[in-house]
């Protein structure tokens, strides 16, 4: 047995929404447990006095980079069979940054605002209402911005081949970014509630 | 040692064992699997025992004619042999080129060449690469050139054998080719013309290629 399970047809396009939902409510779930769930938590990382999204997101990253590295190292997982999205530089940095901001206003991701609505939570319904309505803005604006969308395409690259260093290096390296981030973060989160303590004591 | 582990927290605990799967993974290799591969001798020699490895030509003309699309034909000769002649639907990878081709471990590929040697090398490459469907166009090109394109009469032939030869003189006909009984045999011989290439140009009534799986999010 080799993975992924559904390229190499272990099971059919049926199955694989039956799993998609499983994933997805355990994803979920992680979510939501992480904190994710709260506005204030995310819109925090923003400004720098919680650094929880950070920390999870960085501590997911990694999990996931060794898991996929190590399972395909002993052959178990082909690499090559994973769908890589391709890169357009530019078009991804403005939606970013675009993202980025509506995450600060709103307090949520698309992911974490539909485990807080699960939660029942009324500024999340209303934050998916305005997602829904950007969608459509996005759709109906496309043929506008198409050329735009498709520009600066780089392909499906990863790290790797484009710094041209080998798997294994560029591992080690996003390990070490880890935990410096880690460090940092905790170091942060100290002096900020020292000044907190101080400006009210 | 033991103490110094068991007294850290339990996010250090983790972050050490990432930070030591950080600093194997620099000695751990390619995932990719690089240049080495892997042979498991019973399995290839079962499979070539049981001819479980082949495809007749008779087979692969009765899937091209039915329009089955769920295999990679692929033509080992040089480009200049292929764009001469090459079996309807075949793409060329001179057998040179194969490691870097974008062929997939998920898909059924027929390697075939003019014989047997370059495709059953092929086949060893990707056997060993860990590709699950991999098969050899039993006889080669000259195979398909002498039953499917110009089958010939059988001689003092029962019932059966005639009526097999009847439907071997349809299908060479479809792919351009020419039966060759008796009289056509004496007639023609000399001028035995190879059906031109019609490479990239689908019969009309084939079915469409098997629908990709969809990817992305």
């Amino acid at each position: 047995m080799n993975a992924p399970f559904f390229k190499f047809d272990y099971f059919n396009t049926d199955v694989s929404l039956i799993f998609a939902f499983i994933i997805g409510i355990a994803f979920g779930i992680a979510l939501e447990r992480g904190g994710f769930g709260r506005a204030t938590i995310l819109a925090a990382q923003f400004y720098f006095t919680n650094m929880r999204v950070l920390k999870v997101m960085f501590t997911a990253i990694v999990t996931a980079m060794l898991g996929l590295f190590y399972l395909s190292v002993i052959g178990f997982l082909d690499l090559s069979l994973i769908y890589l999205t391709t890169t357009n530089m530019l078009p991804m940095v403005v939606g970013g940054l675009v993202a980025g901001v509506g995450f600060v206003i709103g307090g949520y991701c698309p992911g974490t605002s539909m485990v807080a609505v699960a939660t029942g939570k009324i500024d999340a319904m209303v934050y998916v209402l305005g997602m829904m309505f950007g969608i459509f803005v996005f759709g109906e604006m496309f043929p506008s911005i198409e050329s735009f969308f498709n520009s600066s395409e780089m392909g499906s690259v990863t790290l790797p081949q484009y710094f041209n260093m080998s798997y294994g290096l560029v591992v080690f390296l996003v390990v070490l970014m880890a935990l410096g981030a880690f460090a940092a973060a905790e170091w942060g989160e100290r002096k900020m509630a020292a000044k907190k303590s101080e400006a009210n004591p | 040692m033991k103490n110094f582990f068991a007294n850290l927290s339990t996010n250090k605990k983790f972050a050490l064992i990432a930070f030591i799967l950080g600093i194997i993974a620099l000695f751990a290799g390619n995932p990719y699997g690089g240049g080495t591969i892997k042979v498991n001798e019973k399995e290839l020699a079962l499979s070539t025992i049981n001819n479980s490895d082949k495809v007749t030509v008779t087979d692969l003309a009765d899937w091209i004619i039915q329009g089955k699309a769920d295999f990679e034909l692929v033509d080992l000769r040089s480009q200049e042999k292929y764009n001469e002649y090459a079996i309807p639907n075949a793409q060329c990878i001179p057998i040179a080129q194969l490691p870097e081709s974008d062929l997939l471990r998920n898909q059924k590929i027929i390697f075939y060449s003019d014989d047997d040697v370059a495709a059953s090398q092929a086949w060893f490459i990707f056997k060993s690469k860990g590709y699950k469907g991999v098969y050899i166009l039993d006889g080669g090109l000259n195979a398909w050139k002498e039953k499917v394109l110009f089958p010939k009469a059988p001689i003092n032939a029962g019932k059966a054998e005639l009526a097999k030869f009847e439907k071997a003189k349809e299908v060479s006909k479809y792919f351009g080719g020419q039966a060759q009984t008796d009289s056509t045999l004496s007639e023609s011989k000399p001028s035995i013309q190879l059906p031109t290439s019609n490479v990239g140009t689908p019969k009309s009534g084939s079915t469409p290629p098997k629908k990709k799986k969809r990817e992305g999010c």
